[in-house]
């Protein structure tokens, strides 16, 4: 039937709608064989942080030549990279392996997107070789999730040209000592504020906090899980006690250290602003630069201060590849993974090299014992550091004990109350008590 | 079927048969409304359903319907109350002082002066400056180790030695507030202005025949005539105010202890940092009940007395 143009448009006709339904099917049809083709020759889905990519890229290269795999990288910035993996979980969107924060762990294992890898001796066999701290991160409820990525740990740094100035030869053993030795810098003028603690809430804190806690000898969390941070024999009482002392009666530490963050401290550091500092390990190379501090060749590793009952203890955290549940589910799909995870966390051609190429190019450091040993990596550890001080260190890392499904909410809240006691809105036994509580309280709805 | 009928039940003349016109204004809108459904009206609807389960990205197994619950958790946490109240300290004192730093601009350009232009076009400058900028410059202005002010302070020997600024839990929301004020101010005066310019000049020549003062003037013919101008200000500061997260985010992240946590940053954190979207989109909602009632009451009672 006809109409007038303009007016409506002709309705499908019953010829034409099986024509484009027959059309349609065939399209599907057509579809579905090139996802079938597609799954066949799948790549290897990787996601990373956006870190190091060049060098990723260019280890990739070399075992796709090698492996005749395919892999396809996608990155995220750190800021948002746990809420850009959640999300992708959820959405069943196609992960094989990635890079894991140790502080995640127990939310994803928990929720059944990473797999255990305890039944890969490929991977569980480099152990041996690996801090213990290292592994310990990777573990989850007595299961083992990864392989090693990068490690690193707090270190107390000093700047030994202000100490000499102030005449003194050796760095403190002890926090007292710390105290004893700002004080004097400070009387000497050389210092308004001679130890630096960046105390602004963010991911960093925690671990500064936790680097304070386990030099007096401390834990936050025991290890049933129960908040021991109240309990003024655990050292946490002490560590914030110390912070706070610092701040308001010694003035040694800068009240502004609650809006100081690590990167932050670390230029402040680098302007050399302060004898002392509590610093990620890994900036020693950083400040030592003569392109990027003003201190350059000044910056020196000490062993952490420890506190009547501590043993120069510091905090370790660790990044490694985990194996994702859905790629676990499929044999040549997680065989491929473990391939993958491997030649980047294990030895590739018979030598860690991407642990070197790591730590070479952008001086991210290693969990791996034997690279001590290495002549390369000794010479370049030795142009900013002593090498054998550092072994040492990180021999007394410990993983961080916080870390539960539940540390997300927690890290929060604590942060703030070790805050409120630093600012003097809390005594330190309040705050930690507060922590505790919210410790508490969580487990408990978990 | 008359234009009124049309007008007043779409619906119903979707179903008969209506005019040819109205017909194809529909089509031609449908898209639109479709892409709007889509992207706004379905979130909103889906937001409010979510805020009664017990919705945990990290938790996807176990979603349980909680009902009210979390709204009842929300409002019986002792942090949410504090959020309320540092919320409601910022949104009074940012449109406070809005108001009145954009009113006496405003008088100042309605008067004749050499200059007034553009002074007027340099008014614009923070306004027209992106609010992650704005957050970025007052973040280096108040910094605490090389921060503006304090050079400036210490230059003027107002100071003895740099202050922490955010640092301090007593003036941080303050700071905050001062850089929410410096960005919204011109847009408030220039609306304020163009209320002012169209007061008939006819009143004020009246006035000053009956022997009114200038200050006499301006309360009884400028501040009542400025009414419609001052409640779009208040109205809309107070809305934004309420609802900031930016400042929040770039200078402070809610500290030091939880000094500047307003209920904007309490959402974001249960959000997307634990991931939490159920009570997340409950505390969502009554921030959007909050943000609903504090317009409803500025419109009832300030509107009448203005």
């Amino acid at each position: 039937m006809s109409k007038p143009a303009g007016s409506r448009r002709a309705p499908i006709g019953r010829r034409d709608f099986l024509k484009y339904s027959a059309a349609g099917m065939a399209g599907a049809a057509a579809l579905g064989r090139v996802r079938a083709g597609l799954a066949a020759g799948r790549p290897i889905e990787f996601s990373i942080w956006s870190a190091a990519v060049d060098t990723v890229k260019s280890h990739l290269t070399a075992f796709e030549a090698k492996t005749g795999l395919s892999v396809n990288l996608s990155t995220a910035p750190w800021a948002q990279y746990r809420e850009t993996l959640v999300t992708k979980f959820v959405g069943g969107a196609p992960l094989d392996t990635l890079w894991v924060s140790d502080s995640w762990l127990p939310e994803w294992a928990e929720a059944g997107w990473l797999s255990p890898v305890g039944d890969f001796p490929q991977l569980t066999a480099y152990n041996s070789d690996v801090d213990d701290f290292c592994v310990k991160s990777m573990t989850y409820n007595g299961q083992q999730y990864g392989i090693t990525y990068y490690s690193d740990w707090m270190g107390f740094l000093y700047n030994e040209e202000m100490l000499s100035k102030a005449g003194i030869t050796t760095p403190p053993e002890s926090w007292d000592q710390v105290t004893e030795q700002a004080l004097k810098i400070r009387q000497a003028g050389l210092a308004e504020y001679p130890v630096l603690l960046s105390f602004a809430q963010e991911t960093w804190l925690i671990e500064f906090i936790s680097a304070m806690v386990f030099s007096q000898g401390g834990r936050l969390v025991d290890d049933k899980n129960v908040a021991v941070m109240a309990d003024p024999e655990h050292g946490a009482v002490k560590a914030l006690r110390w912070a706070v002392d610092a701040v308001q009666k010694h003035k040694i530490v800068s009240p502004a250290c609650v809006e100081t963050g690590e990167l932050a401290g670390l230029k402040a550091f680098g302007s050399g602003q302060f004898a002392f500092g509590l610093i990620p390990k890994y900036r020693l190379r950083t400040l030592n630069d003569p392109a990027q501090s003003q201190i350059p060749g000044k910056a020196k590793l000490m062993l952490m201060p420890r506190g009547d009952k501590g043993a120069h203890a510091t905090v370790g955290w660790m990044r490694f590849y985990g194996l994702t549940s859905q790629a676990r589910k499929d044999k040549a799909r997680s065989a491929a993974a473990v391939q993958l995870m491997e030649w980047f966390g294990g030895k590739a051609d018979g030598d860690y090299r991407f642990q070197k190429l790591l730590f070479l190019d952008v001086g991210a450091a290693f969990g791996v014992k034997s690279l001590f040993q290495d002549p390369e990596m000794r010479k370049a550890y030795q142009a900013f550091g002593d090498v054998d001080l550092i072994a040492k260190q990180q021999a007394l890392a410990m993983k961080k004990d916080v870390v539960a499904p539940w540390f997300g909410e927690w890290n929060d809240l604590n942060g703030a109350a070790w805050q409120a006691a630093v600012v003097g809105k809390s005594t330190p036994e309040e705050a930690l008590k507060r922590s505790a509580d919210k410790w508490t309280e969580l487990k408990k709805n978990a | 079927m008359t234009e009124d009928r049309i007008g007043r039940s779409g619906f119903w003349f979707l179903a008969s048969g209506f005019r040819y016109d109205t017909r194809t204004a529909w089509l031609f809108l449908s898209p639109v409304m479709a892409v709007l459904g889509a992207v706004t009206v379905f979130p909103i609807l889906y937001s409010l359903y979510i805020s009664f389960f017990s919705l945990k990205l990290t938790r996807p197994q176990r979603v349980p319907f909680v009902g009210l619950d979390n709204y009842l958790q929300v409002v019986q946490d002792d942090v949410f109350w504090d959020a309320v109240a540092r919320t409601a300290l910022f949104t009074v004192v940012s449109v406070t002082a809005v108001a009145l730093i954009a009113l006496l601009i405003a008088l100042l350009l309605d008067q004749s002066f050499r200059g007034r232009r553009l002074l007027g076009a340099l008014l614009l400058v923070p306004w027209a400056i992106p609010s992650v900028a704005n957050g970025l410059m007052w973040k280096w202005i108040y910094d605490s180790h090389y921060g503006a002010l304090n050079g400036l302070l210490l230059q003027l020997g107002a100071i003895a030695h740099y202050l922490p600024w955010l640092g301090d839990p007593h003036k941080t929301l303050l700071l905050i507030a001062n850089a929410f004020v410096w960005k919204e101010v011109p847009l408030a005066a220039i609306l304020i202005l163009v209320t002012m310019k169209a007061i008939p000049a006819d009143l004020y020549r009246a006035a000053t025949v009956d022997g009114a003062n200038k200050l006499q003037r301006f309360l009884h013919i400028t501040l009542p005539s400025l009414r419609p101008g001052l409640m779009l200000v208040v109205v809309y500061v107070a809305m934004v105010a309420i609802r900031q997260f930016d400042l929040i985010f770039l200078l402070t992240e809610g500290g030091p202890a939880q000094a500047s946590q307003v209920m904007a940053w309490q959402i974001y954190v249960e959000t997307f940092r634990n991931l939490s979207f159920g009570t997340g989109a409950a505390l969502s909602y009554i921030l959007a009940l909050a943000t609903f009632a504090l317009a409803y009451f500025i419109i009832r009672t300030l509107g009448q007395r203005l």
